[in-house]
């Protein structure tokens, strides 16, 4: 097991490094999208690979629940070293997963201060996330949101064609 | 028992953070003014101190007192002094003060993607977390001694 604050330190450079690249002093939205994007499709990937390498056994992971469940206890735990605090569902294809103490953002600060740069330390994990369920034959769409750092919460919604 | 205030100085002499707690009289200058002082004494003794040790030097500075405090130093090896003034019944603090080092400062600065190292740290998380260690330690009483 490596320690988690390599890839800390790692995530923290990414997100840095394409903002640093924004060469007008006043970004448009677009500009924040498109990085956003580039961190996103950077998770979808590492996910994907993830989905890959991670479940043990193909039996436990027949249902999209299961596949959910899968996400919140095994993915986390590989990746933040801790399990999601509570994952939610209408039944009809949307989750809610919430993190009362997501550790990418729990040293940033507890409470409202930073709530509008969290985003962009958040698109990555969606990504993450929308990989793992597309190796494991879902396709989601995912987003996050932050209310109160450091807890945040990640709605994935499947799309089913 | 208690503690009067503390400062965090990078290896460039910016101050990162300054708190007090029980401070009855000012310094009469302004806070810059202060923490050039601060930063340029200590620079001074601890060149002072390693020139004229008749022993091989092993920590260097530790602390001074004078008749009514005590100034506890504590730096890192990539230059990060923690400065705390105490009251004099305080014994040597080097564990406190490296805590504060190692899991307030690494922690929630060096860490937050979003403060950048070498100016005054803005994070509220640090400051708080920062206050509530400092008034958990045993000698640190509400009233001033």
């Amino acid at each position: 097991m490596v320690d988690a604050v390599l890839f800390e330190f790692l995530h923290t450079e990414m997100v840095a490094e394409l903002w640093a690249h924004e060469a007008d002093p006043d970004p448009g939205p677009g500009e924040q999208k498109m990085n956003l994007l580039v961190l996103e499709s950077m998770g979808f990937r590492v996910g994907q690979a993830l989905g890959e390498r991670l479940p043990r056994e193909t039996l436990a992971l027949r249902e999209e629940l299961d596949v959910l469940k899968f996400l919140c206890k095994d993915l986390w735990v590989a990746v933040f070293q801790k399990q999601m605090d509570s994952l939610r569902t209408n039944h009809q294809g949307t989750y809610v997963l919430q993190d009362s103490s997501f550790p990418l953002l729990v040293r940033m600060a507890s409470g409202l201060q930073y709530v509008e740069e969290a985003p962009k330390f958040l698109a990555f994990t969606c990504g993450l996330l929308r990989g793992t369920l597309s190796t494991l034959g879902i396709k989601s769409l995912v987003t996050a949101s932050v209310a109160a750092l450091p807890a945040c919460r990640f709605q994935v919604v499947v799309q089913r064609s | 028992m208690t503690v009067h205030n503390l400062y965090l100085f990078d290896r460039n002499g910016v101050c990162l953070h300054y708190s007090e707690w029980h401070r009855k009289k000012q310094a009469g200058i302004p806070k810059e003014e202060e923490f050039k002082l601060m930063y340029g004494m200590l620079f001074s003794i601890r060149s002072f101190v390693s020139k004229m040790s008749p022993l091989d030097m092993k920590d260097g500075f530790l602390s001074f007192q004078t008749s009514r405090y005590k100034l506890h130093y504590y730096e890192t090896p990539t230059g990060i002094k923690v400065v705390m003034n105490t009251d004099l019944g305080v014994g040597p603090i080097r564990d406190v003060l490296h805590h504060i080092y190692s899991s307030l400062y690494v922690e929630l600065v060096v860490k937050n993607p979003l403060c950048p190292l070498g100016q005054t740290v803005q994070s509220e998380l640090f400051r708080s977390r920062l206050d509530s260690y400092v008034r958990s330690l045993p000698f640190f009483s509400a009233r001033a001694g």
